[in-house]
């Protein structure tokens, strides 16, 4: 205990851990245990179940170290813990500089009714890294830790819930190339469990069905379907279990408002983002899922990366849901985002289409070297240059037509991507600079891009391929800082490129 | 105003000031230091491995043409190009060369500014002013000033932005 009265007293953290990790002492022998003595199999095979157990007895013990040398305490000022056991680090973390208090569980900190709670304070860039986690409280200390770290008064009720979990959205989440991952990761693990209990899983899939009759390209087919399957099962179960009873919520706290997120199955989930530094929402969505609306939606908070998981205030889902809860999010009369965005001019596609051709070119220059010098064969040029120009050229359109800007209210509204196609609504009073860059080719074409820097999200928000004319009075909307920096009338660029307009009435 | 540098096609005046004038020379040593160590690789396979002649002499030509080319144009360019400005409400900077940038970042808005002097620009004489935001965006740079001009916009860029309330994010 410190000295001076006023200081608070060093805490330990729950005594319930004990148990914990006595449980999950005994737990981690049980499967070589199982194995060894009910199915009998034999020592020389086990020892991989062995090795699960002397590492699960480890990090058990060590765990209860970790949990017998750490203690905390909440000043007026910080929150500091001190942790270790041959090396004591101290760690303090002030309390304005607070972000977030997550309080999750695993299953059986969850049955002793403990939480770990992670105190996240993070800058812009370092985001992510949360400062301090104390691993685990009481439930009901976890509770009070939390409201006396964000809220100050009681727990607070939600002023509006903004979205709740809906089954349906599992679709949007489980198709998916990492779902091939999982089911390779799932398959390993039931083959390496089966062979090691005796059992013979290559044969049982050989005697499924007459793969020979099938032929090569068949079998191909059914494996990738089955095995496509199986991740999908496994990725709807990881959504379930991740993203169940998730809620989003607007609520009251101390000075303010602050969004709050729920979710989880067994491991619940919680992440308070304070309003007071929210600058503004992005949607994305990949090119493969546009046709079924597929839009991921995330704030653009200081103290947060984009990055980071607190940045996500929903899960995959449809466009619909996702502008509606954009909407709530940033509670304005009149939708940022549902302003009409400004197409640019047609010379971004050129920009576009000049630098696929260019990739293209450089590819089939390669190429045609590579077959002047050994012995891959002359056609494989234009083949390559085919095979990068199509897709190039295709990429292109799609970043074309993404392209668009707006000003409305007090947010700008920046979309671009081709592949990933992120509509953002940026606060203008969260612009920090402005920065208008023009290549010669940029030049040539009549555009010049503009990006705002701001001190949340991504860091760097940019309109790509404005027409040249509209660059510097769209700057000037984005930052006021700008506006005496403009030419006078007479010296600006034509207000429309008239190249540019005959390109746009042939198409 | 001086007269107009370089026409731009954007719709933004020129800052009100030019770099100094040797800070050419300060572009020149850095893009022949460049190119000498772009070319250094190429010119060691070509020395110690014969085998490799073939393919190491042509890259090593077209390294050390666009490397020439780079060290005889563009310190030129970025001279013509280069300007900066400081507003009781703001730093505005031009600069480039193929792709040319116009930044602007208010007073209000700055966390720090830095004067710099790295060896060359000490031989010559010369100073940069660096102006950073809460943004993750990069700092604004303002390379190329006489030492006594960065260290008075510095310090004029520090009372302003005492003087300005909030923290700047």
């Amino acid at each position: 205990m410190s000295g001076s009265a006023p200081e608070a007293p060093w805490l330990r953290l729950d005594r319930r851990m004990v148990a914990v990790d006595a449980l999950r002492l005994v737990l981690a022998q049980l499967p070589a245990l199982v194995a060894l003595v009910v199915v009998g199999v034999d020592a020389d095979t086990v020892w991989p179940l062995l090795g699960v157990a002397a590492f699960g007895a480890v990090s058990a013990v060590a765990d209860l170290v970790r949990w017998s040398r750490t203690r905390y305490r909440v000043t007026a000022e910080h929150v500091e813990r001190r942790t270790g056991l041959f090396v004591v680090r101290h760690r303090s973390v002030r309390r304005d500089r607070i972000r977030s208090v997550d309080a999750d569980a695993r299953l059986l900190r969850r049955l002793a009714g403990l939480r770990r709670v992670t105190i996240g304070a993070g800058q812009v860039n370092t985001a992510g890294e949360s400062a301090l986690t104390l691993d685990a409280l009481s439930l009901d200390a976890a509770l009070a830790l939390r409201r006396d770290l964000l809220d100050g008064a009681g727990p607070p009720d939600a002023l509006a819930t903004l979205a709740r979990f809906r089954w349906t959205w599992v679709f949007y989440n489980m198709v998916n190339v990492w779902a091939y991952v999982m089911a390779a990761g799932l398959l390993w693990g039931a083959y390496w469990t089966a062979t090691m209990f005796g059992a013979d899983p290559g044969g049982w899939v050989g005697g499924l069905a007459d793969w020979d009759a099938l032929g090569p390209w068949r079998t191909a087919l059914v494996v990738l379907a089955a095995v496509g399957l199986l991740g999908f099962l496994g990725m709807a179960g990881a959504y379930f279990t991740e993203h169940a009873h998730f809620r989003l919520e607007r609520v009251p706290t101390e000075n303010g408002t602050a969004l709050r997120t729920t979710q989880g199955l067994l491991k619940t989930r919680e992440i308070t983002r304070d309003d007071a530094r929210l600058r503004g929402v992005a949607l994305s969505e990949p090119l493969l899922w546009r046709w079924a609306g597929v839009t991921d939606t995330s704030v653009i908070t200081t103290g947060l990366s984009r990055w980071s998981v607190a940045a996500t205030v929903l899960p995959r889902g449809p466009r619909g849901v996702a502008r509606r809860v954009a909407d709530a999010v940033l509670a304005e009369p009149v939708s940022p985002l549902a302003a009409r965005l400004a197409p640019h001019p047609a010379a971004a596609r050129r920009r576009r289409l000049c630098w696929a051709a260019a990739v293209a070119a450089a590819g089939a220059l390669v190429l045609y070297w590579l077959a002047a010098t050994t012995a891959l064969p002359a056609a494989t040029w234009w083949l390559g240059a085919l095979a990068l120009l199509l897709p190039g050229a295709l990429l292109a359109e799609a970043g074309y037509r993404a392209l668009g800007h707006a000003v409305s209210g007090r947010y700008l509204v920046l979309r671009s991507g081709a592949v990933s196609r992120a509509t953002s609504a940026l606060r203008r009073d969260a612009v920090s600079g402005v920065r208008v860059r023009q290549s010669l080719l940029q030049r040539r074409l009549g555009l010049a891009t503009v990006s705002v820097s701001t001190a949340a999200g991504y860091g760097v928000y940019t309109a790509h391929d404005l027409a040249a004319a509209d660059a510097a009075p769209f700057a000037a909307d984005a930052l006021p800082h700008l506006a005496p920096f403009l030419a006078a009338p007479g010296e600006r660029p034509p207000a429309r490129d008239p190249r540019g307009r005959a390109a746009v009435r042939q198409l | 105003m001086l007269t107009h540098a370089v026409p731009d096609g954007i719709g933004l005046r020129p800052p009100r000031h030019r770099v100094e004038r040797r800070t050419i020379a300060l572009w020149a040593v850095r893009a022949v230091g460049g190119a000498v160590a772009a070319a250094a690789p190429p010119t060691l396979v070509h020395l110690l491995w014969p085998d490799a002649r073939p393919w190491a002499g042509p890259l090593l030509a077209v390294v050390a043409g666009l490397g020439v080319l780079h060290a005889l144009v563009m310190p030129g360019v970025r001279y013509a190009v280069h300007r900066w400005e400081v507003t009781d409400a703001s730093v505005y900077a031009a600069g480039g060369w193929v792709v040319r940038e116009w930044r602007v970042a208010p007073v209000s808005r700055i966390q720090t500014v830095d004067t710099t002097r790295g060896p060359v620009e000490r031989l010559l004489g010369l100073s940069t002013l660096v102006v950073t935001t809460a943004s993750s965006s990069g700092a604004v740079r303002v390379r190329g000033l006489a030492p006594a001009v960065a260290e008075e916009a510095a310090e004029r860029l520090n009372t302003l932005t005492q003087r300005t309330p909030g923290d700047a994010t």
